[in-house]
């Protein structure tokens, strides 16, 4: 079947086919996916075992200078003329070590890497009235995991080091010249460009992102929470409990409730996703219509939304609609209704209201995407449909909508995904609210699971949880992406369409 | 089609609307027919709806902002036009010496400056290196990109919170401790201006190449001018982006009130308890940071325009 | 830059120790928070202070805005980075123990404390044996304030209700608080407290909701939520249209302010003859663990005076705020103002509040979301009281383990 052919099944009809086609792909998918884990082992031990054996070669051949590189990082490159490597080497040896075992035991890398195990034992004690602070859990975890960053950093490092002498020897041995320092400099403008340009950008993310998740991932398996805070209680592992708290059903868990917020999560993102993206669409061919004027005032009355600040925006409307707010009281003036509507308070007009301001929010982004993209669609498939006597519905649906949909399948992907984790529309507008007895966690019928993470984090100083919830959240993102990409094989050769 | 569609007014001239909302006539009859005219009425009466709808918030916005707070308070109130328009929240904003309003603005209109500068350099780092250079681990780089995005940002505030602690940059430091936080994992946010890179023709590069020029010449001298529209839309992207956080600009600030953006002054106002009469405050502040943020993003919309679609479709 | 930072803190512990051993007072950094409305009164008394105790003459005091509701949970995300001294509402008190961020009152003061302030304040500073907090005021419950032209007979919460109605005004109550709701529940007959021990542990519940006198509370919430002129809410400044409102003394300002001369205050209204009760509150001050002993000896001394008798009378005069003090109590302008007294003919119906797990307030405003939600309307008697042995069953879930 080709793409246009799929397009032009009816919506039942293609979500069977992507359904069926999903799960008929499944146990290939899972099979698939166990063998590449297995290679992926493999390889890994297999490059293990070939980077060991290389060890012992280079050693077995190389001369004193080599050897003496073992135990002295960048002595050879020093030795060899090539000064800067060898003071690169040296520098991070001397830190490492300097890291590793400071001589004030209590902040050395050592240190927070033998602790990690039990996370700290040293509790806070009173001397007299003064408070005498003992372990702090958290910056054992974190350091410890800085640490074992460090270590694999070390180790690395030296692998190259010890590779670079051997690389060096064998140059020399078939008479080449080797780099000088102003070489490498030079490269570092060249032919290595990427990693000038890479090294800021790496070294942020590594400190700013991956160290924090990682951490947060194994705050996942401690009791850090109010009742286990650093600096005065101590913290430690608990294993697989907080996923058993959030996930199972009895009644101190989060069960129900997490299955309630990750439902009404995805049923928004969906609505959040799709109906911006159709309304979008619309009022772009509306405005772009031929015979409409003004065009430009349109669009710029519109995208006021973008430009003016959501805490501004979101906040004034969200006090719009209170019971007692502008909405409500001009309607009861006029008459048109005798009580306030419950846009706030009742679960099922609160949803509805947020997707209903959210489409305020979004109409005018896919307005601007939708305008771009529909001056692209070649003219001559609406030739070719008029010719044989299409109205301008069936154009619309058997011509603008695939292309549309076609082209932005990506972007609909990562849309529906940003969704997921709109943080400020719903905690802006509702903070989630109305609760409920059926609710636990102090989760509301309006909470995605990024606002209850957030509720977690700054309310109830529930870091544990949170932690999970964090996890929970990036599985079901992936879990979307996975199967979108299965589902909808075109979503990368959008080339195939033109 | 032979005629031209020309829409002088307009900044995308669209040459297939005709075909997305089209009737089945002969082109002759169709432009003036009566029906043409109908649905051309309903599309502006629903235009000058939806208009009305957008506008309305930020019209009422500002309107409570000019409420005389000598004799109207400045609690919510359920009417539209102030009874009597004054400046009293501007004036208070502005100069009331409890205020702290231009000190948070100033706070914010640094750090959007400085993000405005560094987050550009580092987002157009990676996307130029990830779209032009070909290297061992590009493409890891990528996935890990990819699989470190799907994690919820806030799950890792209260490790980024110790992190900037340990540097000093929380409570009094939060200004550059925000800087440092925007910009540091900007890089992940490449895509859309990768897929700008990505439409440059190669052949610019290889022809300097062949000319002796370096890798790093080629970047600063051939692709960087061409790359204007994609630089000034990451520039507006960085700076508008601070002026809306209140995340994590309450997380790292807390507790120390001179050192807030704007964003997380206003909340308070209208979300703690303790700040009474303090909403028409909130739209005065409101409208001051508002009114430069709009004109900014209005004069440059024509490069978000361009952004925006050539991210959706690079996706 | 790990070395560097260890190196610096070093110095400057070494440097904290040279400045205690020298010196009798202290004079480093201190930093207070309070709520917005009394930064500038705080100021005058810390200036006031210091002029009296030479020997912290040379302390440099900063002074934050964080409210009394967000203090804790600010303290508790970082104790090292929180104010020295801060005020909060004494529902937080157990949760800022368990997590290790106060310290107890000093022995000489908590003396004074217990003699010199109301019995539910000391109470309410107090955990099984130790006392925790500087009492500051006894003003943290809430009454009536009215429109005197609205309301013709506050005494009778139906009667209030139409004559909002009949005026075209809203009766404002925050039905969704589990503070406000205990006036319903507690007017009834119903008890809910929880026992702690001396460390801030929640130990065990006392709660009898779920029974006739819960199912009558719950009725009558209900009543008032589906009356048209009900309006959810407690506060002046987000209430767009009120002709009464069962607020707090921190309003009293803009209660004045919004009804102007027909400004009235009295207790709460009586339901079916039997009167609301709820809480009595206290607002009060802490002092967080400290590793210099010095400078914990001035924070006591500090927050004992920002709590004595005279500056509870002049927080009064500044800001209106009821002192727990007992002799500032019985100053004249005291007695004679309306808010204050209005709460005082209400303070018989109420108990002091005492400590609760942080879940049962998002508890509490579940159940009265799911009142506003309407969800209840067409439940009997048996399916309510369903409703609060769950309530029940759901906050004894929350004792500490």
């Amino acid at each position: 079947m080709t793409d246009l052919e799929y397009f032009k099944l009816s919506k039942p009809q293609k979500m069977l086919r992507d359904a069926g086609g999903f799960f008929a792909r499944l146990p290939k998918g899972i099979g698939t996916g166990v063998r590449k884990l297995g290679m992926l082992i493999v390889n890994i031990l297999k490059g293990i075992g070939a980077n060991l054996s290389d060890l012992v070669t280079t050693f077995k051949d190389g001369d004193w200078k080599t050897r003496l590189s073992y135990l002295i990082m960048g002595f050879g490159s020093f030795a060899r003329g090539q000064w800067g490597r060898g003071l690169l080497f040296f520098l991070f040896q001397t830190v490492f070590n300097l890291y590793m075992f400071f001589p004030n035991a209590s902040i050395s890398g050592c240190y927070y890497l033998g602790k990690l195990s039990t996370l700290g034992t040293i509790e806070t004690y009173k001397e007299g009235r003064r408070t005498v602070y003992g372990d702090n859990s958290f910056f054992i975890l974190l350091y410890g995991v800085l640490t074992l960053f460090f270590i694999a950093a070390f180790i690395y490092t030296w692998r190259v080091n010890v590779k670079q002498n051997r690389i060096s020897e064998q140059l020399l041995k078939s008479g080449h010249k080797l780099k000088t320092t102003k070489d490498d400099l030079d490269s570092l403008r060249d032919e290595q460009f990427h990693k000038t340009m890479l090294a800021l950008p790496t070294l942020g993310v590594t400190v700013f992102t991956i160290l924090p998740i990682l951490f947060m991932i194994l705050v996942a398996f401690t009791n850090f929470d109010a009742t286990h805070q650093p600096p005065s209680k101590l913290f430690t592992w608990v294993g697989w409990d907080n996923f058993r708290q959030l996930l199972s059903s009895d009644t101190a868990s989060y069960g129900d409730t997490f299955r309630h917020v990750l439902l009404w999560t995805l049923i928004w993102a969906f609505f959040a996703t799709f109906l911006n993206y159709f309304l979008g669409m619309l009022v772009a061919i509306m405005i772009n219509k031929k015979g409409i004027r003004l065009k430009k005032m349109w669009r710029t009355i519109l995208v006021m939304t973008i430009a003016i600040p959501q805490f501004v925006s979101l906040l004034y409307v969200s006090k719009m609609f209170a019971a007692d707010g502008l909405i409500n009281t001009y309607l009861m003036k006029w008459g048109w209704i005798s009580s306030p509507l419950p846009f706030w308070t009742d679960p099922t007009w609160a949803r509805v209201t947020i997707i209903v301001i959210n489409v305020w929010i979004g109409i005018p982004y896919l307005m601007l995407i939708a305008t771009g993209i529909l001056m692209n669609i070649p003219a001559d498939l609406y030739e070719s449909a008029r010719i044989d006597g299409a109205n301008a519905f069936q154009m619309y649906k058997k011509i603008t909508l695939p292309y549309m949909l076609f082209v932005t399948g990506p972007y609909l992907l990562t849309s529906f995904t940003g969704n997921i984790n709109n943080f400020n529309v719903i905690y802006l507008l509702s903070q989630g609210k109305p609760l409920s007895l059926q609710l636990s966690g102090n989760a509301g019928h309006t909470d995605l699971l990024i606002t209850w993470l957030y509720k977690m984090t700054v309310n109830d100083t529930n870091y544990k949880l949170a932690a999970v919830m964090g996890i929970l959240v990036f599985v079901v993102t992936a879990v979307i992406n996975l199967i979108v990409y299965n589902m909808i094989p075109s979503v990368k050769n959008e080339e195939d369409f033109q | 089609m032979s005629e031209k569609k020309q829409i002088p007014e307009v900044d995308i001239v669209v040459d297939q609307e005709a075909g997305v909302i089209r009737e089945v006539k002969p082109e002759h009859l169709r432009s003036k027919s009566g029906h043409e005219r109908r649905v051309n009425t309903s599309v502006y009466v629903i235009l000058v709806l939806m208009s009305v709808i957008w506008l309305a918030p930020f019209v009422f916005l500002v309107f409570q902002s000019f409420r005389s707070y000598a004799t109207e308070s400045g609690a919510m109130v359920a009417y539209l036009l102030p009874k009597q328009w004054s400046l009293d929240n501007y004036r208070w904003l502005l100069t009331d010496p409890s205020s702290k309003f231009l000190r948070w603005y100033g706070n914010t209109l640094i750090v959007a400056a400085f993000c405005a500068v560094l987050q550009t350099f580092m987002v157009l780092s990676v996307s130029y290196t990830l779209s032009r250079l070909r290297f061992r681990g590009r493409k890891l780089i990528m996935n890990v990109v990819l699989v470190l995005g799907m994690f919820p940002g806030f799950l890792t505030m209260i490790t980024l919170y110790f992190l900037l602690k340990q540097l000093g940059l929380t409570q009094q430091g939060a200004v550059p401790g925000m800087i440092l936080i925007y910009v540091a994992s900007s890089g992940m946010g490449y895509y859309i201006s990768k897929g700008f890179f990505d439409t440059i023709p190669k052949s610019l590069d290889e022809s300097a190449r062949i000319d002796g020029a370096t890798r790093a010449q080629v970047f600063r001298m051939i692709i960087m001018p061409l790359a204007k529209p994609i630089v000034i839309y990451t520039i507006l992207m960085a700076f508008m982006a601070p002026w809306g956080d209140y995340v994590f600009a309450s997380y790292i600030a807390f507790g120390s009130e001179p050192n807030y953006n704007v964003a997380v002054g206003l909340y308070q106002w209208v979300n703690v308890a303790d700040y009474q009469g303090f909403f028409t405050r909130f739209c005065a502040g409101g409208v001051l940071v508002a009114v430069p943020i709009t004109i900014l993003f209005l004069a440059l919309q024509k490069y978000y325009v361009e952004g925006v679609t050539g991210g959706a479709v690079k996706g | 830059m790990k070395k560097l930072l260890a190196i610096l803190l070093t110095a400057a512990m070494l440097l904290g120790m040279v400045s205690l051993a020298s010196a009798e007072g202290y004079s480093g950094d201190l930093k207070i928070w309070v709520a917005e409305a009394v930064i500038d009164f705080t100021k005058e008394q810390v200036e006031a202070f210091k002029t009296a105790h030479p020997e912290y003459a040379g302390m440099n005091v900063t002074i934050e805005a964080v409210g009394e509701g967000d203090a804790a949970s600010k303290v508790i995300t970082d104790v090292t980075a929180a104010a020295d001294i801060f005020g909060f509402a004494q529902d937080q008190l157990a949760r800022l123990v368990t997590a290790g961020a106060l310290e107890e009152v000093e022995p000489g003061n908590a003396e004074a404390v217990k003699s010199e302030n109301d019995a539910g304040a000391v109470g309410a500073v107090t955990l099984g044996e130790k006392m925790y907090a500087y009492p500051l005021t006894s003003d943290n419950g809430y009454f009536l304030y009215y429109d005197k032209s609205v309301v013709t007979d506050p005494s009778d919460l139906q009667k209030v209700l139409d004559d909002c109605q009949a005026a075209g005004k809203s009766f404002y109550f925050e039905v969704n608080s589990g503070w406000y709701q205990t006036a319903f529940f507690f007017g009834a007959g119903c008890q809910l407290t929880f026992d702690t021990d001396s460390d801030g542990n929640l130990v065990k519940m006392n709660s009898t909701y779920a029974s006739d006198n819960g199912v009558k509370a719950l009725k009558a919430m209900i009543a008032m939520a589906n009356h048209p002129a009900f309006m959810n809410g407690s506060s002046f400044s987000t209430a767009t249209n009120p002709g009464a409102i069962v607020d707090g003394t921190w309003d009293s300002t803009a209660a004045k302010e919004a009804f102007g001369d027909n400004y009235a205050a009295a207790k709460l209204p009586a339901v079916d003859g039997w009167q609301l009760g709820g809480f009595g509150g206290f607002k009060m001050l802490g002092v967080k663990p400290q590793e210099d002993e010095a400078k914990l000896g001035a924070c006591d001394a500090l927050a004992a005076y920002l709590s004595s008798e005279e500056v509870q009378l002049a927080r009064y005069n500044a800001v209106g705020w009821g002192p727990s003090n007992m002799n500032a109590q019985k100053s004249d302008a005291v007695q004679a103002d309306v808010a204050l007294s209005a709460l005082a003919d209400q303070l018989q119906y109420t108990i002091p509040q005492g400590q609760y797990p942080g879940e049962y307030w998002s508890l509490a405003t579940g159940l009265g979301d799911d009142i506003i939600a309407k969800k209840y309307n067409d439940l009997d008697d048996a399916a309510l009281m369903d409703v609060l042995k769950t309530f029940e069953a759901t906050c004894e879930g929350y004792l500490s383990k």
